[in-house]
């Protein structure tokens, strides 16, 4: 440890950035502008957001497989939506609708980058906190009244929307043709205010890492997380001000009279609708302009962790660096120019949807040269098979899976016939719900340690990560042949189809939900292994029990108030150094000189 | 090493290897922020600069939204633009070199000077307000609401997302003010300062390219 007087510059470069540490409660766990404190509350949100969200697929599931099944509890919960315990198809699709903006806003938007992107960015970069503390606290408490909003839906009169979690008109647009009630109103209004705390986040997250990495951090040394929680905030910037562009719209067509989104002459209930002129397509247009980037804000961390777990528990470097970091950059770019493959059955123009389908099929190029690089950075690597690496290589199985019926369904004569069937919600399940929250998985069994000074417990994480890796395959694996029947999606009830009868797609349904709830319930072995492991953990005080190389490693578990402890750390060298010929140690630390790493005298100076 | 890492067999304790680290002075309590300089009023700017992005990106929504809608069908009906805009939109210019003025005070450190021209600038501000607070009135007096046309939908809209991003500008004014008065050590006053006087000017070119539209793209 080398004790040098700080330059004038290095001394101002930290100083700023920290605050004293809060001693009330209030202050240090409620209203922190700790973005460690405040990485916790997104990930505490996303879990009670993800559990809500499961219940409600389960919800879903058991209407399927039994419309008629009644249950009681749920009866007295929601008297109008399932009367005597029976669903309603409107209460069906109220469900759908919440669990899909519960599951992608609340918690794949969250979580990832609002969580861990939070938690650890600062430290990954030798940063004392995010460059804005006080606006971090404000997106999280603005992103907590969005998750309100929400909720709020559920118990107001008519209950919570039922026009899908893409919310498309004219059904999403007038009262008229649903239960009378505000709670389409509150969910534009979640929508909304989520949009403002995501655009706060995001300028947030981008300061931060063009301003405050640790000298010697230059971006082509930064660790491929930071990388995919930049490209995810760039993302984040450009798309959610579209979003809250048109939810405004939305709210004016349903509440002020407006017609944006309506056409004229429609005609709900035998009664002509008050509109003019408007168009749903336009709607669809502004929406999946947010959409697709958001598909990638969901799945990008993901990658990121997954490249980190990878490297560090193969005992390998990542494999071409560099083509990693073009290639999130071109998946990020890339995601602007694909909206339209959601709206080929929009009745769309077959030249739009040839550019729009070559376009997509380039995002296969850069998701093959990651997939190609992650099976590169575990080739010949030594293993080690830890729950976290367990979680990563999931990631990568269920990000190729989803990932090729991505490549039918981005060709529009293949996509008009799966368009409204299972295969959809098979694909974007396996993609970029389930390989994100895999992502997620791997992230929290990684970094717990350093965040709670504890070790979660290994044969549990991992009975977990088996019963759920099958689990998720059991569930969305069948979907692929339901879609190919073609078996319609978003329909309450498939039980009295004749065809679909014949072709046991019933028994399919009964299988997946089967599947969906064992997988839910192995679900509460990761809560109880987390919550157990918080408190009554094994102890793990080391700084670094991975044995990895990025900087979050080189401080206490958990890390002091303002992180490096009234130290700036210096990088030496590039995020993934293992396995170095000559070194004294089979990895080498971000902030370890050549001389730290090789001993006297210094052989060649390693590459970034 | 065994080729699975369970709890029990925790690995050993490994050490950072000698890296480098500068020790700084223990932290200050008290302040918010310790004392910054340049560094802190390049990264505010560059938080402006970044705000600007997701901005633009909410008026070229509403702009192509604009645009699409005026092509969708036969029910657009152009609105005037009401010639009190012309007088406001004067007002506005004017408000960014009080800014400006503004600005140079903060930097040459002359408090009582900062405090002045804000309060103009804050002010200058809300009479812009005003002038288009009797723009809506004029389109009401003719019978023109939101809801009457798209055409006058998108002008409403436009207006009022740009009225409420300068109200934001207003209040870190008064935050500024409020500070000035509480006259404790404020080391970003000058960020603060600087970020505001960008964003302003930004608001000030945002407004010229909407009125543009609004008179152009009728």
């Amino acid at each position: 440890m080398t004790e040098v007087q700080p330059s004038k510059e290095v001394a101002e470069y930290t100083e700023v950035h920290r605050h004293p540490e809060p001693k009330s409660f209030l202050w240090k766990y409620i209203f922190s502008v700790d973005h460690k404190v405040i990485g916790i509350q997104y990930l505490l949100l996303a879990v009670v957001a993800v559990f809500v969200g499961m219940a409600l697929s389960l919800l879903v599931r058991l209407r399927l497989v039994c419309p008629e099944c009644s249950y009681p509890l749920l009866g007295q919960f929601f008297p109008v939506g399932a009367p005597e315990g029976v669903m309603t198809p409107e209460f069906y699709l109220a469900m759908l609708t919440m669990h899909g903006t519960v599951m992608v806003f609340m918690v794949l938007t969250t979580a990832p980058q609002g969580g861990f992107g939070n938690y650890f960015l600062p430290i990954q970069i030798g940063a004392a906190d995010m460059a804005f503390p006080r606006l971090n606290m404000l997106s999280f408490w603005t992103t907590f009244v969005s998750f309100l909003l929400l909720m709020a839906a559920f118990v107001v009169e008519g209950g919570a929307p039922m026009s899908g979690w893409t919310g498309y008109p004219p059904l999403s647009a007038l009262p008229e043709a649903t239960l009378p009630g505000i709670g389409q109103d509150l969910w534009l209004a979640s929508i909304a205010v989520f949009c403002i705390a995501s655009l706060l986040g995001a300028l947030n997250f981008i300061v931060t890492t063009l301003d405050l990495r640790a000298k010697g951090l230059t971006m082509m040394r930064m660790p491929l997380t930071c990388w995919t929680w930049f490209v995810t905030a760039i993302l984040g910037l450009l798309a959610f001000g579209v979003l809250l562009a048109a939810g405004v719209l939305l709210l004016m067509d349903r509440n002020v009279g407006t017609s944006f989104f309506v056409p004229a002459g429609l005609v709900v209930s035998d009664k002509v609708i008050d509109h003019s002129g408007g168009s749903p397509i336009l709607w669809q247009h502004l929406f999946w302009f947010f959409g697709h980037p958001e598909v990638y804000i969901a799945i990008l961390p993901g990658m990121g962790v997954t490249s980190h777990v990878l490297s560090t528990f193969a005992r390998k470097t990542v494999f071409g660096y560099r083509a990693m970091v073009y290639a999130i950059a071109a998946i990020g770019g890339l995601g602007f120019v694909v909206w339209g493959h959601h709206m080929f059955v929009s009745g769309m123009s077959p030249y739009s949807a040839f550019v729009f389908s070559v376009l997509t099929m380039c995002i296969g190029v850069p998701s093959a040269i990651k997939t190609f690089n992650w099976i590169g950075t575990m080739w010949g690597g030594k293993i080690r098979f830890t729950s976290p690496m367990l979680y990563s290589i999931g990631f990568v199985s269920l990000f190729v899976s989803g990932g090729l019926s991505g490549i039918f369904l981005g060709q529009p004569t293949v996509d008009l016939y799966f368009h409204d069937t299972y295969f959809v919600v098979a694909h974007f399940h396996l993609i970029m719900g389930v390989a994100a929250i895999f992502g997620m998985f791997a992230g929290l069994t990684f970094w717990f340690p350093k965040m709670f000074g504890k070790m979660m417990n290994e044969p549990l994480s991992k009975i977990h990560f088996w019963i759920t890796f099958v689990g998720v395959y059991a569930i969305f694996g069948p979907m692929h042949y339901l879609g190919m029947l073609p078996h319609p999606r978003r329909y309450a009830e498939i039980t009295s189809v004749d065809y679909l009868g014949a072709t046991g797609a019933a028994e399919l349904h009964m299988f997946i939900t089967v599947a969906a709830v064992l997988t839910v319930l192995a679900q509460f072995i990761f809560l109880y292994n987390f919550v157990k492991s918080i408190f009554a953990g094994k102890e793990c005080r080391e700084e670094n029990p991975w044995e990895a190389t990025t900087l979050e490693w080189t401080i206490p578990s958990p890390p002091p108030h303002d992180n490096f402890a009234g130290k700036v750390p210096h990088v030496y060298r590039g995020a993934y150094d293992f396995a170095l010929r000559g070194a004294k140690r089979d990895f080498a630390m971000q902030c370890n000189d050549d001389k730290a790493v090789y001993g006297e005298p210094a052989p060649q100076a390693s590459g970034d | 090493m065994p080729a699975t890492l369970s709890p029990s067999e925790a690995p050993p304790v490994t050490s950072t290897g000698g890296g480098d680290f500068v020790t700084l002075p223990p932290v200050q309590g008290g302040d918010w922020h310790n004392p910054g300089g340049d560094r802190v009023v390049q990264r505010y700017k560059l938080g402006v600069w970044i705000g600007m992005g997701g901005i633009l990106m909410f008026f070229a929504a509403l702009t192509s939204a604009m645009i699409v809608r005026q092509g969708l069908s036969g029910d657009w009906v152009p609105v005037a633009v009401p010639p009190v805009l012309y007088v406001s939109t004067l007002v506005l210019l004017v408000s960014s070199f009080t800014v400006e003025r503004a600005r140079r005070e903060a930097v040459a450190g002359n408090m009582e000077g900062l405090r002045r021209w804000m309060n103009l600038s804050a002010g200058v501000g809300l009479a812009f307000l005003a002038g288009q607070l009797m723009g809506w009135q004029e389109l009401a007096e003719r019978g023109l609401y939101v809801a009457s046309n798209p055409a006058n939908s998108f002008y409403y809209l436009l207006t009022a997302g740009h009225a409420l991003h300068l109200l934001g500008g207003i209040a870190v004014m008064g935050y500024v003010w409020v500070r000035i008065r509480a006259s404790r050590p404020w080391p970003t006053r000058l960020a603060v300062v600087e970020a505001t006087a960008l964003y302003w000017h930004f608001l000030d070119v945002l407004w010229i390219y909407i009125l543009g539209l609004l008179v152009f793209w009728r």
